[in-house]
């Protein structure tokens, strides 16, 4: 403990001064000192001790005191310690000048200085002491070259004065000069100050070996006097830096309680916050990187607590605080990359993208060669521009390449996403491979297999295998080893090739090592995504089982195997798949969703109501897609009641469609959701918000390229179609086709026939059938479509009142092909091919014919019509049809007799026919049909509701229906009364929506359908006219003339009922193709 | 291992093409391809040209198959009205009209010996044969209803035929169907043998291996859009291609065994490397579906190399040499 004595006036006694119990009223020391008119040194101690111990107030009372002008006079001959006192009063005034930033204020507190260092001049002129104090107050007022006068004047005395040394060292130091500074320095080894001043100068220069120099002084000096805050600053952040946290804080505490200078406090908490922010302690972090901030206040002196309490806060969570600190430090820097990519990231948090963007970007510019901002920017814009996105990664992965530092799998990762996303699927695939590195899967995407083995090698080059053909030798090797445990496989197992996990445990066996690490994963996931999308299965389907083999708790690999067993038609292995799925999460509703779509295709009409349900719930409603499948669910289900309940079907539309709108409210642009609403409307007769609606959604949908809404275009396609613009409609169904199906859905071919039909563009209507029929070769629906535009073309070529003769002859061949195409079908019916009723069938060939025979009237009479014209020609082609007619008219004769009675029954049937004809004709005219050829159903069902979805793999089949049934009607002829004609209709209806659940099973028209329809007196065409038909086809291509044989002709009034008008009054009717087709 | 498109014959038909095969050389006359169209016509090309020598009229509703005989002299085609005609290729003279009511009739397929055509049935579910001396049907190989069907399922349809292929010895018949599975008979004992599983969509096109050691291999072309190889002796799999983006439409093996070539829905030809079971090259010189590939007899000029023929629904006709 330090002491002083005060001596008592007039006596031996002195009074004992406690230096650290000072009283903190000065005010008591300084009566005694007065009282005992104590030596001046003894005051300046005092003052000193005050100063020391931070009370400045009895400081400066006491100096004051001590210069005061009583003083001046008592003591007027102790002159050195009178100047003592005045220097310290001007040193304390300039050091508060020198820190103070209000300018007034600061040069009020120089003029202070000034004053009392004036003062002290005058008692001595030459007081050394008194010029450093001038010195250092011109250093502090900026004024280098006066204080270097004052030094000098000074040095000029004594040449090793060492504060002037300092001080003059200080001005060279201002000047830059640092080596002069250093000379100067130098010359007092043991100066703390000296020390600190040189360790400063040496880390300046800013040299590992300075820096080092520098901190061995700042250690000295540390050494040499231990409480001094600089040194133990400098020395803390060196050990900061060395990763000496203990030091650290035992330094910088000691540092913060020896001194009071602000900025070296705010110095010492700094390095304290940083010592614990290092740590993960950001809540003490937090706290002293606050002090600091207080204790200096002034970001422009001293920014770094700003970033630093920036980083702590943004750890922490608090953004907005992050955000102001970050943003002085920007004031201050503005081109601070590190501020600038964290603001970046604090505007993304705060979802501000288009600010955080900017940042980001400006922080790319100003130092593009830093790949974290590169990275930083390419993830803020992966949900707003993949393209931007993918440019800012693969600059970060070129900047990282050249730097020679590995690139993280993730960027890779993110890279191959992103080409995936922008359909690059070969880019995609290629980074997906360079972030996986070498492992077992090369070997299995590299699936180069050695020849078959049963394939001889027909490459006879038999060169010697150089070194990189060892090395490719070695990789076939092990390729070949996998083929060999995946191929050949017993074709009854081959369909569950897709859960063949075994493979890998034969390969393991063989000891190859299966090994795939974790953070590889989803990578080796992606690329197989990529495989699918390129259509090389195969490879896909590998890379799913090697990740299943692995982790089994891998859904997704699960169901995409079951996409692709699905996408393959293989229902049952995709189900067992997802099975697998379900039983590793049972939640999962990307697995709920896929099997409710495969019940559907299944027709499990409850259970996959109940697992969309399911998979609704277990996303707590949150998913969209859910609730657009059960709003499907429920659209097809109005369709599909088999009573077609009005009730119902309202009850289902208005469910459907409050589901969709509840998407839509939650997300407007969910496109399905929208088609789904689209469809409702279009079903309820709303064409035009139905057409607006589509539009939209188609022109969304074309504008993104990861979108394939085909259902779109063929609704809209289908209002076109009701609105009766069948242009439009055509065009936009083969577009549909083209750009979604690869031409290949004969689903689509047929709605387009049906619009062909409806155009009556008979031959495209044909044609497009034709394709159908190739396309889906065991649809028989199609034939018997095929069959009914024959006669329907025929009817209607032979219904115009001016046609010409080729147009007949048309007709005549298309007649034949009808009675072909319903005679096979007739044939085949009972093999169960299919599910037309045989009847019926019969009484379209059993129409066809009577057409056929009809037309063959009416070819005649074109053909006497070109004759009047080419007389002479005719002459002979009656003399060659006349030898022909004899021949024939033999045969036709005794053929007739036993056709005989079949003919009356026909004639019998004609005759219904007609009559049914006539109410028919009554019932149209009160209804207010569209068209007048078909019955009204035709107008609610065939246009309207042919809406599709396809979204979840459904899509509504509705088959031309309505459309051919009523053709069958008229062409029937039956007598029934009118109700059994709705009944008709009925059962065709049913039918079909029996046929819309089933994809698969188009031509599968269940047979008891259409003997509802009952037709009793067709017996006589029960006996189908196929052997014969050959015949005809023979003499057909041996081009045969007997066509014009002369025939006897069927009571015409009998029969038909487009051709009525026309037959009548026909004298004498002939054709040969109407005998053969008789039989 | 290459092909090199040498020239295509725009609109050589007035509608889509769906099929196409060699006709074999004879004394008098260079080897020709045979093209069927759902224009209802069947029409002769000498790749020479290439020209169109004839062009065959007398069908209806469009032609699906068209098949030579060995011999080269004779040539069968078949179209939607299940008719087939047989005729002589240089006068188009109408040799016999062949019809199995009820089934339909799909692809058509001489056997390598010439004795016999066999056409796949549809819904009939089987292969009628014919022999070709008197034009007589001498057989129906039927498909048997697969084990365990469920008596719900209406598997008329399933089995539909749809399409054929002798094995090089003619003692086999391979049989696709519309539910992917192909069977296979043993001809001189009219026996079903097995099933070959793993396709689930159509098979369209199937074709035995042309070497002379793989003739048990067996090569078939789905709607799944995948290329199969079998062992179809010892009912194996011997290995899955997959590439096509669409339906794989048709399948034709090289004369040296070493490749195969495909057409598919996805406009593009592919060729096949066998050893490297891998697509080693893409043509496009289709704009729509390439329904049929066909490998010519080995060229005169040069022996390795031979004539491949492509017909797609875009109308043409395109011809490659492969070598």
């Amino acid at each position: 403990m330090a002491y002083v004595y005060i001596p008592v006036q007039n006596s031996e006694e002195e009074v004992r001064v406690a230096l650290d119990q000072l009283p903190r009223d000065a005010t008591d020391i300084l009566d005694i000192l007065k009282a005992e008119q104590a030596p001046l040194d003894l005051w300046l101690i005092i003052a000193r001790e005050y100063f020391k111990q931070g009370k400045i107030e009895q400081f400066r009372q006491i100096l004051e005191e001590g210069s005061s002008p009583e003083i001046d006079e008592y003591y007027a001959d102790v002159r050195y310690e009178r100047i003592a006192i005045l220097n310290a009063l001007g040193a304390y005034y300039s050091y508060l000048g020198k820190i103070e930033t209000k300018q007034r204020e600061k040069e009020d507190y120089f003029i202070q200085a000034t004053k009392y260092y004036n003062k002290a001049s005058r008692i001595d002129m030459h007081e050394p002491s008194t010029w450093i104090g001038k010195g250092q107050l011109l250093l502090a007022k900026g004024d280098v070259e006066q204080a270097f006068n004052a030094f000098k004047i000074v040095l000029d005395g004594d040449r090793d004065n060492v504060p002037a040394l300092l001080g003059q060292a200080c001005v060279h130091f201002s000047r830059g000069r640092y080596s002069d500074a250093l000379e100067l320095y130098k010359l007092d080894p043991e100066n703390v100050e000296a020390l600190v001043a040189l360790g400063i100068s040496d880390l300046q220069i800013n040299e590992a070996a300075f820096i080092q120099s520098g901190m061995e002084k700042m250690h000295k000096a540390f050494e040499i006097y231990p409480y001094c805050a600089t040194p133990l600053n400098y020395l803390a952040n060196h050990f900061f830096f060395t990763g000496q946290h203990f030091l650290v804080e035992q330094l910088t505490e000691t540092a913060l309680a020896v001194t009071m200078h602000g900025p070296t406090k705010a110095h010492s908490y700094y390095n304290l916050a940083r010592s614990y922010h290092s740590k993960g302690d950001y809540e003490k972090a937090g706290m002293y990187y606050m002090a600091s901030v207080k204790e200096s206040n002034r970001p422009h002196e001293f920014v770094l607590p700003y970033y630093g309490l920036g980083q702590v806060q943004l750890k922490l969570g608090d953004l907005r605080s992050a955000l102001t600190n970050f943003e002085k430090v920007l004031e201050v820097q503005p081109e601070n990359c590190d501020t600038l990519k964290a603001l970046g990231h604090i505007y993304v948090q705060l979802d501000q993208n288009e600010k955080a963007k900017n940042y980001l970007k400006k922080a790319t510019k100003i130092d593009p060669r830093d790949p974290q901002a590169f990275l930083d920017l390419g993830d803020l814009l992966i949900s707003t521009d993949i393209g931007a996105a993918l440019d800012a990664f693969k600059t970060a992965r070129n900047l990282l390449k050249r730097a020679n530092e590995e690139v993280p799998l993730d960027l890779l990762n993110n890279i191959g996403a992103l080409h995936f996303e922008r359909g690059e699927f070969e880019l995609a695939g290629e980074t997906f491979k360079e972030a996986l590195g070498e492992g077992i899967w090369c070997n299995l995407f590299g699936a180069e297999g050695e020849s078959f083995p049963h394939m001889p090698q027909t490459n006879a080059e038999g060169e010697a295998p150089g070194h990189e053909a060892r090395e490719s030798q070695n990789r076939r090797v092990q390729t070949n080893l996998i083929n060999s445990a995946q191929y050949p496989v017993d074709v009854n197992s081959s369909i569950h090739q897709y859960k063949d996990l075994q493979l890998f445990h034969r390969l393991e066996e063989q000891g190859l090592s299966v090994e795939l690490p974790w953070n590889k994963v989803s990578t080796l996931f992606n690329l197989a995504r990529v495989f699918e999308q390129m259509h090389q299965t195969e490879s896909a389907s590998i890379l799913y089982r090697l990740i299943l083999f692995k982790y089994p708790e891998y859904t997704d690999a699960y169901l995409r195997l079951a996409a692709i067993a699905k996408a393959r038609n293989n229902v049952q292995i995709s189900l067992e798949l997802i099975g697998d799925a379900l039983k590793v999460d049972e939640k999962c509703a990307d697995a709920l969703l896929m099997l409710g779509d495969l019940e559907l295709k299944n027709d499990d009409w409850v259970k996959a109501k109940e697992t969309f349900r399911a998979a609704k719930d277990s996303t707590d409603e949150k998913d969209s897609y859910a609730a657009v499948c059960l709003g499907n669910w429920n659209y097809f289900a109005a369709n599909r009641n088999e009573k077609r309940a009005p009730k119902l079907e309202a009850t289902h539309y208005e469910k459907a469609k409050e589901l969709y709108t509840k998407v839509l409210l939650q997300q407007s642009a969910n496109l399905y959701a929208a088609n789904g609403a689209g469809m409702v409307f279009a079903e309820r007769g709303q064409f035009d918000i139905a057409k607006d609606l589509f539009t939209q959604v188609q022109e969304a949908a074309s504008g993104s390229s990861d979108v394939q809404m085909p259902d779109v275009w063929i609704n809209l396609a289908h209002v076109h179609f009701a609105q009766g613009n069948f242009a439009l409609a055509v065009k936009m169904y083969q577009n549909c086709l083209r750009k979604f199906y690869h031409n290949t859905d004969s689903q689509v071919l047929l709605y387009l026939a049906r619009t062909h039909y409806e155009a009556e563009q008979w031959q495209d209507c044909k044609k497009t059938l034709l394709r159908a029929i190739h396309l889906a070769p065991s649809n028989y629906t199609l034939r018997f479509d095929v069959g009914v535009t024959l006669q329907k073309f025929s009817a209607s070529t032979l219904q115009k009142t001016k046609r010409t003769v080729d147009e007949v002859r048309d007709t005549v061949a298309e007649l034949k092909n009808a009675v072909r195409v319903f005679s096979l079908l007739s044939a085949a019916s009972n093999l169960q091919f299919h599910g037309f009723d045989e009847k019926k069938i019969e009484t379209h060939v059993a129409y066809c014919k009577h057409l056929l025979e009809a037309a063959t009237v009416h070819c005649e009479l074109a053909e006497r019509e070109e004759r009047q014209n080419m007389q002479r020609l005719e002459v002979m082609r009656q003399m060659e049809l006349a030898d022909e007619s004899r021949r024939k008219a033999e045969e036709q004769r005794k053929y007739q007799m036993e056709k005989r009675k079949q003919e009356d029954e026909l004639k019998q049937v004609m005759q219904q026919e007609k009559h049914l004809e006539r109410i028919k004709e009554q019932w149209k005219s009160s209804s207010s049909g569209k068209r007048k050829d078909k019955p009204q159903t035709e107008d609610d069902e065939g246009g309207v509701s042919e809406r599709r979805r396809r979204r979840g793999g459904k899509r509504r089949k509705k088959d031309k229906r309505s459309r051919y049934e009523s053709e069958e009607a008229e062409a029937e002829g039956e007598d029934q009364e009118e109700a059994e004609y709705d009944d008709t209709n009925m059962g065709y209806r049913e039918q079909y929506n029996d046929a819309n659940d089933n994809e698969d099973k188009e031509g599968d028209i269940p047979q008891d359908v259409l003997a509802a329809t009952g037709l009793e007196d067709s017996d006589a065409e029960d006996n189908a006219a196929a052997p014969s038909n050959a015949n005809r086809r023979r003499r057909a291509w041996s081009e045969s003339d007997e066509d014009e044989e002369p025939f006897q002709r069927q009571p015409e009034a009998d029969h038909g009922t487009d051709m009525q008008q026309e037959s009548d009054g026909e004298g004498n009717a002939a054709g040969a193709g109407a005998a053969d087709d008789e039989e | 291992m290459k092909l090199a498109p040498l020239n295509t014959v725009q609109n050589a038909h007035d509608d889509s093409v769906w099929t196409a095969a060699w006709v074999p050389a004879t004394e008098v006359s260079p080897p020709l391809l045979l093209t069927g169209s759902l224009d209802e016509t069947v029409r002769l090309w000498n790749p020479e040209g290439p020209e169109k020598v004839q062009t065959n009229t007398g069908h209806c509703l469009g032609v699906v198959s068209v098949a030579a005989h060995p011999s080269g002299r004779i040539a069968a085609s078949a179209s939607i009205d299940s008719f087939i005609r047989v005729f002589d290729v240089a006068t188009n003279n109408t040799i016999a009209t062949l019809e199995a009511p009820p089934s339909e009739v799909w692809q058509l397929q001489f056997n390598p010996q010439g004795t016999t055509l066999a056409a796949a049935g549809g819904g009939s579910a089987s292969v009628k044969l014919w022999d070709t001396a008197e034009w007589k049907l001498i057989a129906a190989l039927e498909v048997p209803r697969p084990e365990g069907l469920k008596p719900s399922e209406k598997s008329g349809s399933k089995k539909f035929a749809l399409s054929v292929a002798w094995s090089p010895d003619g003692r086999q018949i391979a049989c696709g169907s519309m539910d992917g599975t192909i069977s296979v008979f043993d001809v001189p004992r009219g026996k079903f043998m097995h099933h070959l599983e793993g396709h689930c969509l159509p098979v369209r096109s199937l074709v035995y291996s042309s070497a002379p050691l793989d003739s048990r291999v067996l090569f078939s072309a789905s709607d799944d859009g995948h290329v199969h190889v079998y062992d179809a002796e010892r009912k194996t799999l011997i290995t899955s291609m997959s590439g096509h983006s669409s339906w794989v439409l048709s399948v034709d093996v090289s004369p040296d065994g070493a490749a195969i070539a495909t057409g598919s829905s996805d406009k593009t030809v592919r060729l096949w490397d066998l050893k490297m079971r891998a697509a080693t090259q893409i043509l496009t010189s289709h704009n729509d579906q390439v329904w049929a590939v066909a490998f010519g007899p080995p060229l005169r000029t040069d022996v390795r190399s031979c004539l491949l023929a492509s017909v797609s629904d875009d109308k043409s006709v395109s011809f490659y040499k492969y070598s």
